[in-house]
């Protein structure tokens, strides 16, 4: 309470500002480096770019592979989100729902992929598609994202479905709805914030997940930032910085979506 | 009041039969063995404290609790495995359960949606609702736009819409304030006493239960302690629970002597004829404080006892002024307490100090041979 700006002498607060400030253009500097230099004419990456172009833009739309690669991330994050959301919506409805033994048990395990090392799993999943033989494939690669981005969209699905009052939903029930027409007529619309967090939290997981991805690509299938990796590793090309801004701007523009989204339905439900 | 429950009783049509119902939870009984009859077109209440079960009985009347045993039926037929969406019951939830991404217009439309009514038979009903609970400007409100009492006028319209047989009714207006409930409770009866519907009321407000019900089920550890009308439970209660549950009480410990005679005290006193009274028998009498008088020494003096009547000296503690009515706090000379109420324009001049004759007529105290000490105290009832 005492430190509501008002309330602060104005030297302390021009200092708070200023760090704050500060942090976030740390924060900022690399994306806004990185976007800069997607758009300079320089070939070594030089800082401050010497002239502007979009002539990098060009080789990226022009090269089949980064464009494979692009349109792989796409295919991959947009299953990744289809799947997340079909098995996090049921496992969240048991979770929160259900009554049997062990129910907390299992909402650790669901979430433990949040805590695991990330490289734990993707040897895990690596070694397990290797004996499948299953690995380069979108499956192997839809399935790993599954894995990480599941709990991101258990636990917004949880949190939304824990805020809606169930007796709204038995309002349906006893108005002749079955469970069944009640829980996507009314509680789906009801719980639709959390859903599409959840949906976006998926997406944008898959999307720039690079350790994962790295094992399970191929030389024929890889997304984006496996193939930013490999890229950077033989030579360092300003395409790169190009596909940096491209993951950059899709991933901005799905937050902002979500933003929107979250504002439109707080004012339509207030309290 | 008494001339609806005769007619009601002229035609006893039993809609509802709960026969020995029972729900478990563990080793928790929250329902107790329940069995009871409601009367097609009545409205009857559920009332009692917190956690009697009250919602859990109305929760199996709906479907959405399983009894652990007992049947349900309704005009003769089991409901017990008819899943709650095919009961054809009406209800109204505390928290008004609207659908919040539906306009009020399409909140009463969809128990009709759901059952596929043509959009103008829909359109026809939903008017009429709207009508009913005046709300017609605000059809196309969505329920956060609703004021409480608006938002339970739309959930009473959507439970009304399919014209179900039965409403049940769940401390619907538990989250109003107290002039608003007074104007929907007006509003409840009327709906009731125009569409004849049965209606199954819960509440723990006394007030409530009377001003709206035929008869109300007194409900305690999760059995039906008393069932009647407002009046016969408040003027005879059936046990010294249901004495002390409802309104105000005065219980006076008693010796019997022979079937209307007892001591109190060491003073003997007539009361109602009992049968099957012991002499010795400990046996409980009650007095509602409005049915006692408070006179002070020349005022009895000036008017003799009337036959009929009992008179006990006491000490007057506390008087205290209510604006409508009086109290009259009183000790005996045993040192049992009483309070004695009268309407402030029949006046009660006492002073704290004073000693008082308390009279009642033998025809309104209640005898009770057998009931727990827990039944003498108000706030025992809950679990
Ligand atoms: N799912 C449950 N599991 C265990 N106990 C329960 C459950 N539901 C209800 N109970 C218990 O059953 C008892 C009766 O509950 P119920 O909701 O019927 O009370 P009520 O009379 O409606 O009370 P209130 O006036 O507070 O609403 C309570 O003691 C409650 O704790
Ligand atoms: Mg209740």
């Amino acid at each position: 309470m005492l430190l509501t700006p008002n309330a602060m002498s104005p030297r302390l607060r021009w200092g708070l500002y200023s760090v704050t400030g500060l942090i976030a253009l740390f924060l900022l500097l690399p994306i806004v480096f990185i976007v800069l230099l997607s758009f300079g004419s320089s070939q070594w990456l030089v800082f401050p770019p010497p002239g502007w172009t979009l002539k990098w833009y060009q080789q990226f739309f022009n090269n089949p592979e980064w464009m494979a690669a692009a349109f792989a991330s796409l295919k991959v994050a947009v299953l990744t989100t289809i799947f997340a959301v079909a098995l996090g919506l049921p496992t969240a409805f048991a979770l929160v729902r259900g009554r049997f033994p062990g129910r907390d048990m299992l909402y650790g395990i669901f979430t433990l992929p949040m805590i695991v090392p990330l490289v734990i799993i993707a040897v895990a999943v690596y070694a397990l598609f290797l004996k499948l033989g299953y690995t380069g494939t979108l499956f192997s690669f839809v399935v790993s994202h599954v894995i990480v981005a599941l709990p991101f969209t258990i636990i917004s699905i949880i949190n939304s479905l824990k805020l809606f009052d169930q007796s709204i939903e038995d309002a349906a029930v006893i108005c002749g709805a079955s469970r069944i027409q009640a829980v996507f007529k009314v509680t789906f619309p009801g719980i639709r914030p959390g859903m599409v967090a959840g949906a976006l939290f998926a997406f944008l997981v898959s999307w720039d997940e690079v350790v994962l991805s790295v094992m399970m690509a191929s030389p024929n299938l890889q997304t984006l930032p496996v193939k930013m990796w490999t890229t950077l590793r033989q030579d360092l090309t300003p395409v790169i910085a190009v596909a940096s801004t491209l993951l950059i701007a899709l991933s901005v523009l799905v937050m902002f979506i979500a933003a929107t989204l979250r504002r439109r339905n707080e004012a339509r439900m207030p309290s | 009041m008494s001339a609806v429950i005769k007619d009601v009783a002229q035609q006893p049509q039993t809609l509802v039969c709960l026969r020995n119902l029972n729900k478990h939870y563990g080793d928790f009984a929250a329902v107790d063995n329940i069995s009871l009859d409601i009367q097609d077109g009545e409205f009857l209440t559920f009332l009692g404290s917190s956690g009697s079960g009250k919602s859990t009985t109305l929760s199996m009347l709906a479907g959405f609790e399983t009894p652990s045993s007992g049947e349900i039926l309704v005009s003769g037929k089991s409901l017990v495995n008819v899943p709650p969406h095919k009961r054809d019951i009406g209800m109204v939830f505390q928290r008004y359960s609207l659908f919040p991404h539906l306009s009020v217009r399409d909140n009463i439309a969809f128990p009709l949606a759901i059952r596929k009514l043509a959009a103008a038979e829909r359109n026809k009903r939903v008017d009429a609702m709207l009508k009913l609970v005046q709300l017609d400007q605000f059809a196309h409100r969505r329920p956060s736009q609703l004021s409480g009492g608006q938002q339970q006028r739309v959930a009473i319209a959507r439970a009304l819409v399919y014209e179900p047989r039965i409403l049940l009714m769940d401390e619907p207006l538990g989250a109003l304030d107290k002039k608003l409930r007074e104007d929907l409770q007006d509003e409840l009866r009327q709906l009731h006493r125009r569409l004849g519907i049965t209606i199954v009321y819960v509440t723990h407000d006394q007030e409530e239960a009377m001003r709206l019900s035929q008869r109300i089920a007194i409900f305690s550890h999760g059995k039906i302690v008393g069932l009647g009308s407002g009046y016969d439970l408040y003027q005879n209660p059936p046990n010294a629970f249901v004495a002390s549950f409802l309104g105000n009480s005065n219980f006076l410990r008693l010796k019997a002597q022979g079937n209307a005679v007892a001591t109190f005290e060491g003073q003997l006193l007539s009361i109602r004829l009992t049968a099957g009274l012991q002499t010795g028998q400990d046996t409980l009498l009650m007095i509602r404080p409005e049915k006692a008088q408070a006179l002070s020494v020349e005022q009895a003096a000036a008017q003799p006892l009337q036959t009929g009547w009992n008179e006990v000296s006491a000490k007057v503690g506390e008087v205290l002024f209510l604006g409508e009515s009086q109290t009259c706090a009183v000790l005996t000379q045993g040192g049992t307490a009483m309070t004695v109420k009268a309407l402030s324009a029949a006046g009660m001049p006492l002073k704290t100090g004073e000693q008082v004759r308390v009279r009642w007529a033998t025809a309104d105290a209640c005898v009770y041979t057998q009931w727990a000490e827990s039944d003498l105290n108000k706030a025992a009832g809950a679990h």
